[in-house]
């Protein structure tokens, strides 16, 4: 036994290369997304000290990025539950124009308006999931379904910005810095965020979603209730669009036809950016976040340098490209290892 | 091309210069590690033309390394193969399928909706008319392999209509098609009934007589006994033992694969239940479909019975039944004489039955998530902090995690690793401890030692008499015939959809199960 152990130590060196190699990619998988998060705020920060490392430009960011947390949280959750929802675009788009419209035209109180709004962004969700659980129509196909339906039904709601008659209240909630002069979005994206990562990491209900995620048939015979998971995922999904929804109106002071369609990209280039952060492939919530910190940074860091606007989305896709690409490289290594 | 027909001429195991076979294929001190575990170490082995090879060892023995290294998908640390004396290109599959390796794996890489015959050629060079394939000449070789195996059914049905036994029989045409002089098969019977078992020996049987080699991976000692000219076996890593036909028994196998004695059915008390009790569990008359038609049977508190028969005679479907995953058509289950309904799987769970599924990995297990998470999953409610609130306690979760892992022996780095990197035997045994909650009252296994390593076979045996004398009911549905003899209480064979006989005490043999599961299929089923 013990000439054997020594055997096996003397072999050492000619297997440490491979093994390096290995630990290498899996660090690389891991750490990636972060390296290259600070990498660029370093690279921004030492060309562009003064108005890049500023209180008021990280504010900016954030504040950028909070609507984009919001909206790529609830995709997170119909990804961990292994299924799409490419409707959050159009849903954020068609509440900011539904909110707006209770707001000025039916003449409802904010909160009443709000409240309304984001139920109906979770009802949209509720027909997404049952189309997909119940009908069993491909996700990709019934929220795409769904999205382009709510296209023109915010089209014959109103054709036009709704901009006149929203309180002045209602901009403040975008606008409004409660405390230390931090924008109320990052107030709410960071409760938001909370809450979705606990439900997520330490309720029965996200042990449940990443289950069904894994294995469907798998958790189906564990006694989950594989349907209604998925639903739930869905409604979350529709509610956090809506949220966005709103913010989006309250940031912009009307609401207007596709203005939030472009959140769609954006959401999923973070989330996948984030599916190959510290968990090797698999979607979660601190991931997300830290997706839509390279995003919101990006953008930020191009405007700083005077980009050309083309370069905007050339950046977008790319990053969406690189960030699948990772995800799926990560989910090969896990699987590997 | 060339090195391979020659090779050919060289058939069963031609005697070399000074009078021994020369081997085909020769291992040579092959090594190799995984995160600095050994999995092989100074594996030296030959194999000769025309010769069933038989490879057994414990799951994690080795053998899987050894065939992804000749495979190609794992490169050795050390070590060299060589093929007809010239050295083979280390972790090419390309090279191992141009030196004529070919490898079938229990799940058959096949297309389910593509054509039996499009499966044998995929991948192979087409003769080509004009650009365009011509189908005609270019099938020529698939249909001459088909003939050698024996295939009765038509070339173009879809590999998804088709059995189990089937698809086994396009993959050996496929083989045959890239005139492979070496096949190795993992665990060819683990899903064949027994007549497609019996021509599958018979095709290993003729391949070898014509000068093709089998690499045959096995758990079934008996198979591996019966079939094979020589017997390679492996535990951890090492080559412990190689033994010639009729060398070696099977006790004597036995104790090469464990290292110790393992002690088999003879001696063992079998509880019999009180028939005057209401049964814990009864079906009556049920029926779904073809497969099911009017099963009835009891099990009662403490005792571990059997459902024998065929694959194929619907035991599964009866535990699907009784699990709620599918819909009862006729008849209904009972708990403690009364009538229950199972409409879905979360019911069946509350009411304290619960299902061990056949296919682990795909029905069983989430393969990408942690040990702990795997047995947790299926007992979350009674894990909160608080009954009311829906918040996990992360410390009733470990230490519930590491309670069941300690007391059923899973053998795991720690709790948090995937789930997916344990053996067979340690991932059932994870599968059973998801199930071992406070409500269980009846816990059905089907298929529970497939795949599974003789020891770690015997350590889920010991867990499941403990449970039965613990007053669970336990139901295991195996195609293993010993396994029903050294385990059950008692034995309900079907057939065919229906319940043909039981068995009970002493009358419980392997002939006697086998004789019931054949007899109307095949009279002179007795097999020994």
């Amino acid at each position: 036994m013990t000439s054997a152990a020594q055997g096996a130590k003397a072999k050492m060196p000619e297997l440490d290369s491979g093994r390096r190699r290995r630990a290498a990619l899996t660090f690389i998988s891991r750490y990636g997304t972060i390296i290259g998060l600070l990498a660029m705020i370093c690279f921004f920060a030492i060309n562009a000290p003064g108005t890049f490392l500023s209180r008021a430009n990280f504010l900016n960011i954030l504040s950028q990025a909070s609507l984009t947390a919001i909206i790529s949280a609830g995709l997170t959750f119909t990804l961990v539950v292994g299924e799409f929802d490419l409707s959050i675009g159009n849903v954020a788009s068609f509440i900011g124009l539904v909110v707006a419209g209770l707001m000025a035209k039916e003449h409802l109180p904010i909160p009443l308006a709000v409240a309304l709004a984001l139920l109906v962004g979770i009802v949209i969700g509720l027909v997404n999931g049952f189309l997909v659980t119940k009908v069993r129509i491909n996700a990709v196909i019934a929220t795409i379904g769904v999205g382009t339906m709510l296209t023109g039904l915010g089209f014959s709601y109103s054709a036009f910005p709704i901009a006149i008659g929203i309180p002045r209240a209602f901009t403040e909630i975008s606008l409004g810095r409660a405390l230390f002069g931090v924008p109320n979005p990052v107030f709410i994206m960071a409760a938001l965020l909370i809450v979705m990562w606990t439900i997520l990491n330490k309720t029965d209900l996200g042990q449940r979603m990443q289950a069904v995620g894994s294995n469907i048939e798998a958790a189906r015979l564990s006694g989950i209730r594989v349907d209604r998971t998925k639903m739930f995922a869905f409604a979350t999904a529709g509610f956090c669009a809506a949220l966005t929804g709103v913010l989006l109106t309250s940031l912009l002071g009307s609401g207007t036809l596709a203005a939030a369609d472009g959140y769609l990209l954006d959401a999923f280039a973070a989330v996948f950016l984030g599916s190959a952060t510290l968990r090797e492939g698999q979607f979660h919530i601190a991931g997300t976040l830290i997706g839509v910190l390279i995003l919101a940074v990006g953008f930020n860091g191009l405007s700083i340098f005077g980009a050309p606007t083309y370069f905007q989305p050339i950046f977008k896709g790319g990053v969406l490209v690189l960030a699948v690409g990772l995800s799926s490289l990560a989910r090969r290594y896990a699987s590997a290892s | 091309m060339v090195s391979e027909a020659a090779g050919v001429s060289a058939v069963r195991g031609d005697p070399g210069a000074n009078g021994i076979p020369e081997a085909w294929i020769e291992i040579r001190d092959l090594g190799k590690h995984f995160s600095g575990e050994v999995a092989l170490r100074d594996v030296d082995m030959g194999v000769v033309r025309g010769e069933v090879h038989g490879l057994v060892g414990a799951n994690g023995a080795g053998k899987s390394t050894l065939i992804r290294c000749l495979a190609g998908v794992t490169v050795p640390d050390e070590g060299k193969i060589l093929v007809a004396g010239e050295e083979l290109r280390l972790g090419s599959p390309q090279a191992s399928e141009r030196a004529g390796l070919a490898f079938i794996h229990q799940e058959l890489n096949l297309v389910p909706h593509f054509s039996a015959l499009q499966n044998m050629l995929l991948g192979a060079p087409k003769a080509t008319r004009l650009g365009l394939i011509d189908w005609k000449r270019s099938s020529r070789p698939a249909r001459a392999a088909a003939e050698r195996v024996g295939i009765k059914f038509p070339l173009d049905a879809k590999v998804s209509d088709l059995s189990v036994g089937e698809r086994w029989l396009v993959m050996i045409s496929k083989a045959l098609v890239r005139e492979a002089s070496l096949i190795a098969m993992d665990e060819p019977t683990a899903a064949l009934s027994g007549p497609e078992s019996e021509q599958l020996f018979s095709i290993i049987r003729d391949l070898a007589a014509s000068g093709v080699a089998i690499l045959y991976v096995s758990h079934r000692l008996d198979e591996v006994l019966d079939l094979c000219d020589r017997i390679t076996v492996f535990r951890d890593g090492q080559v412990v033992d190689r033994a010639a036909r009729g060398s070696l028994d099977k006790r004597g196998l036995i104790r090469a694969i464990v290292g110790h004695d393992v002690k088999g059915a003879e001696g063992r008390r079998r509880i019999q239940p009180d028939r005057s009790s209401v049964p814990l569990f009864s079906a009556r008359d049920v029926a779904r479909g073809p497969a099911v038609k009017g099963v009835s049977f009891d099990v009662y508190r403490g005792e571990i019975l059997a459902l024998g028969g065929l694959v194929g005679s619907g035991r599964t479907e009866v535990a699907r039944l009784a699990f709620g995953v599918d819909r009862l058509q006729r008849g209904h289950f009972e708990m403690n004489g009364k009538r229950l309904t199972i409409g879905s799987e979360s019911e069946a769970i509350e009411l304290g039955v619960v299902l061990v599924p056949e296919e682990r990995r795909s029905q069983g297990l989430l393969l990408e998530q942690s040990v702990a998470f795997n047995i947790n999953i299926a007992s979350l409610q009674s894990l909160r902090v608080v009954d009311i609130l829906p918040f996990l306690s992360s410390r009733k979760m470990r230490s519930q995690a590491h309670r069941l892992i300690r007391d059923l022996g899973v053998k795991t780095p720690s709790p948090s690793t995937k789930v997916a990197s344990l053996s067979g035997g340690n991932q059932q045994k994870s599968m059973i401890a998801r199930w071992l909650r406070p409500n269980t009252k009846l816990l059905i296994l089907d298929e529970p030692s497939r795949g599974v390593d003789i020891g770690a076979r015997e350590e889920i045996h010991e867990t499941l008499r403990k449970l039965a004398l613990s007053g669970v009911g336990v139901i295991v549905i195996s195609s293993d015939v010993e396994e029903l003899a050294i385990l059950a209480d008692r034995v309900v064979v079907m057939r065919e959809g229906h319940v043909v006989g039981e068995l009970a005490g002493d009358a419980i043999t392997e002939a006697r199960i086998v004789e019931m599961s054949y007899h109307e299929v095949d009279p002179q089923g007795e097999r020994t």
